[in-house]
């Protein structure tokens, strides 16, 4: 039998699998029928046993296998499903991520600081001293009130929140309920600077413009927001070094000759030539929103 | 102020719950994923090259062309040019040619024939290329290293370009509207419309109504005279000077903001006359014997003259001047007006 005993090296190679099958096959019934290769198989096989037992950790951790994987999902599986309703709750709140944390702490900070800043002003002139129990207003006449209380109340962009200090101490001195002043100042119509054009604000601060004058300005301010839009897009920047500086120009006329004319009105040399700075001013804004016309017709 | 502040601590509180429950459950989701697959990018066929007549066609590339059709002599021509040197000839042919040198594509779309002779009497000079695929159609506006066009002596030009050095000689009208690049128009007898925002224009030899407008360039006019009573002659720059030798015409105004302003010529009898600039001089360089009147308005400028001056009023204050004076009948009316400028009248 010994002339077909396989050697150590097919035994050892049938063990690890790596033989072809029909090899496989062979070595199987020659090992049955044969004592001497059963005992060398035997052996082989024991020391297999010993060696992967001693190397098996370092084999597992070097070569992470599918099963690796699977094990691990199936201890987080495990581990979730042993986890108390509690754990569950405290677990949707992760703060142990820096940077999670990081910014809920800036949200908490500015919410903070938001509720100190509220306390400090709540104590001072507000719009919602008005929210505070009639009792503490002080008395006042009720038909002043209702005619003092403006139907539009102008305010500036800041101030939208806040009434004029007058309304304000109306409403202070005033008897009548919050409720009905609440109402007509929820009535009144709020107007913003910027929902008008900006040149109300400019002849509202100048009342002493000129009839002629007040055209130009308007004019000026309609066109002056159209292209302080367009300009830095249109100009290059040698003509727009051109056109501040023509403008700084003109700026300077207009406001060389407005001192003139407002000392003496009836000098008409000086109000033509203030009529024409204006009239510079207004072509040189067109000039910017003609060539960015001409430039999208081209485009 | 304390409502608001409430409501924005209020937010603040629901933002910064809603963020922690958000992330909560986003963290309870977060299992260890495989790696993705590898996306392969599908592999594009090549594509055949183009032949080479239809390439420029397509990738807009620069080529030479000229075309050339018959023509009415009154036509309209129509043209619009993003880039390159541009010059328009009138010649004694009753047909146009259009020659472009490494640029883009054109055709020439004629718009409107005459009835009677089948001629055009309106053309377009177009872009043709084809838009790149996935691209905006490209526009109508031709560009290229030098375009010139030769039309009939009678034509009527309009001209609108980007970036465009214009020369036009010898048309009957022209209306050339530039962004940017000088205009150079001369021989042109039924009137001008010059509008460059970058850039100088010149009139030379010229006749009709005409306008002249810069941005920045300065405005020159010389032997320039009007076609019929009425014309009006029109110059208007911001920071340019403006430059009149022998202008002849019965009307004009001429205004610039902070450049000078220079009149060498005739006020003609009945002819109405405004110069106007904010801060730059003004100079007038007139016969000794000529007859009219001026008003002049300078603010905070100077005036003198030469020539003596009978003067009706002079108005002379620290805080504005103004004068009215004439010179022989007072036929023509001169107005000047300047806010801190110097005026000034010479001798020719």
């Amino acid at each position: 039998m010994s002339g077909k005993c396989f050697d150590i090296g097919t035994i050892q190679a049938f063990l690890d699998g790596e033989t072809a099958p029909e090899l496989s096959a062979a070595v199987t019934n020659h090992v049955s029928a044969c004592d001497l290769c059963a005992v060398k198989l035997a052996d082989a096989d024991e020391e297999n046993s010993i060696v992967f037992s001693a190397l098996d950790r370092e084999f597992n951790t070097l070569v992470p296998t599918q099963r690796l994987w699977t094990r691990i999902n199936e201890t987080i599986t495990v581990e979730k499903s042993q986890h108390s309703v509690w754990q569950r709750i405290l677990a949707a709140f992760p703060l142990a991520s820096p940077s999670f944390a990081a910014f809920a702490g800036i949200v908490m900070l500015i919410g903070f600081f938001a509720v100190v800043n509220g306390l400090r002003d709540g104590s001072g002139e507000d719009i919602a001293s008005s929210n505070a129990p009639a009792g503490l207003v002080r008395p006042p006449s009720t038909a002043a009130v209702q005619q003092s209380v403006p139907a539009e109340i102008r305010t500036d962009e800041n101030d939208i929140a806040a009434p004029p200090s007058a309304f304000l101490a109306l409403v202070k001195e005033s008897r009548i309920p919050a409720d009905k002043i609440r109402n007509a100042v929820s009535n009144a119509k709020l107007v913003g600077i910027r929902d008008r054009p900006r040149y109300e604000n400019a002849v509202a601060a100048a009342p002493a413009y000129l009839p002629g004058e007040v055209s130009y300005v308007k004019t000026i301010s309609e066109l002056k927001e159209s292209v302080d839009g367009q300009k830095d897009r249109v100009l290059t920047p040698s003509s727009r070094i051109a056109y501040e500086r023509d403008m700084a120009v003109v700026n300077d006329s207009i406001k060389r000759m407005q001192t003139v004319v407002r000392g003496n009105p009836r000098n008409q040399a000086a109000k033509q030539v203030l009529y024409s700075a204006y009239q510079d001013k207004i072509d040189l804004l067109n000039s910017v929103a003609q060539q960015e016309e001409l430039m999208a017709s081209l485009r | 102020m304390y409502c608001t502040n409430l409501k924005l601590f209020r937010i603040a509180l629901s933002l910064c719950f809603a963020v922690i429950f958000y992330g909560g459950i986003a963290g309870q989701t977060a299992v260890p994923i495989p790696p993705k697959p590898e996306r392969v990018r599908p592999v594009m066929p090549p594509v055949p090259a183009p032949e080479n007549a239809l390439r420029a066609a397509i990738f807009g590339e620069r080529i030479t062309t000229e075309r050339s059709i018959a023509v009415d002599p009154n036509t309209n021509i129509k043209v619009c040019v993003l880039e390159g040197n541009l010059k328009i000839n009138g010649w004694e042919r009753d047909e146009m040619r259009v020659f472009v040198k490494n640029g883009s594509r054109f055709g020439l779309k004629i718009l409107e024939k005459d009835s009677a002779s089948g001629k055009a009497v309106w053309v377009l000079i177009a872009n043709s290329s084809v838009a790149r695929p996935g691209r905006a159609q490209s526009s109508e506006c031709l560009s290229g290293e030098r375009i010139e066009i030769d039309v009939p002596m009678k034509a009527s030009l309009s001209v609108s370009g980007r970036a465009t050095e214009t020369t036009i000689d010898s048309v009957k009208k022209a209306f050339v509207k530039n962004v940017e690049g000088n205009i150079s128009l001369r021989n042109i007898s039924g009137g001008i419309t010059a509008v460059t925002y970058q850039g100088d224009v010149t009139v030379e030899n010229s006749g009709g109504s005409i306008s002249l407008e810069s941005a920045t360039g300065n405005i020159t006019g010389y032997e320039v005279s009007p076609g019929q009573i009425g014309d009006v002659f029109k110059a208007k720059t911001n920071s340019g000077a403006i430059s009149l030798q022998n202008v002849e015409h019965r009307q004009i105004e001429s205004n610039s903001i902070t450049g000078s302003l220079l009149f060498n010529g005739k006020f003609l009898p009945g002819g109405q006359y405004s110069f106007k600039t904010s801060n730059g001089a003004i100079r007038l360089m007139i016969p000794a014997e000529s007859s009219c009147q001026i008003i002049a308005s300078y603010g905070f400028g100077q005036f003198n003259s030469d020539i003596a001056l009978k003067y009706t009023m002079d108005n002379v204050t620290p805080s504005g001047k103004s004068l009215v004076a004439s010179m022989g009948a007072g036929d023509a009316a001169v107005k000047i007006t300047t806010s801190s400028g110097r005026i000034g009248i010479r001798k020719q």
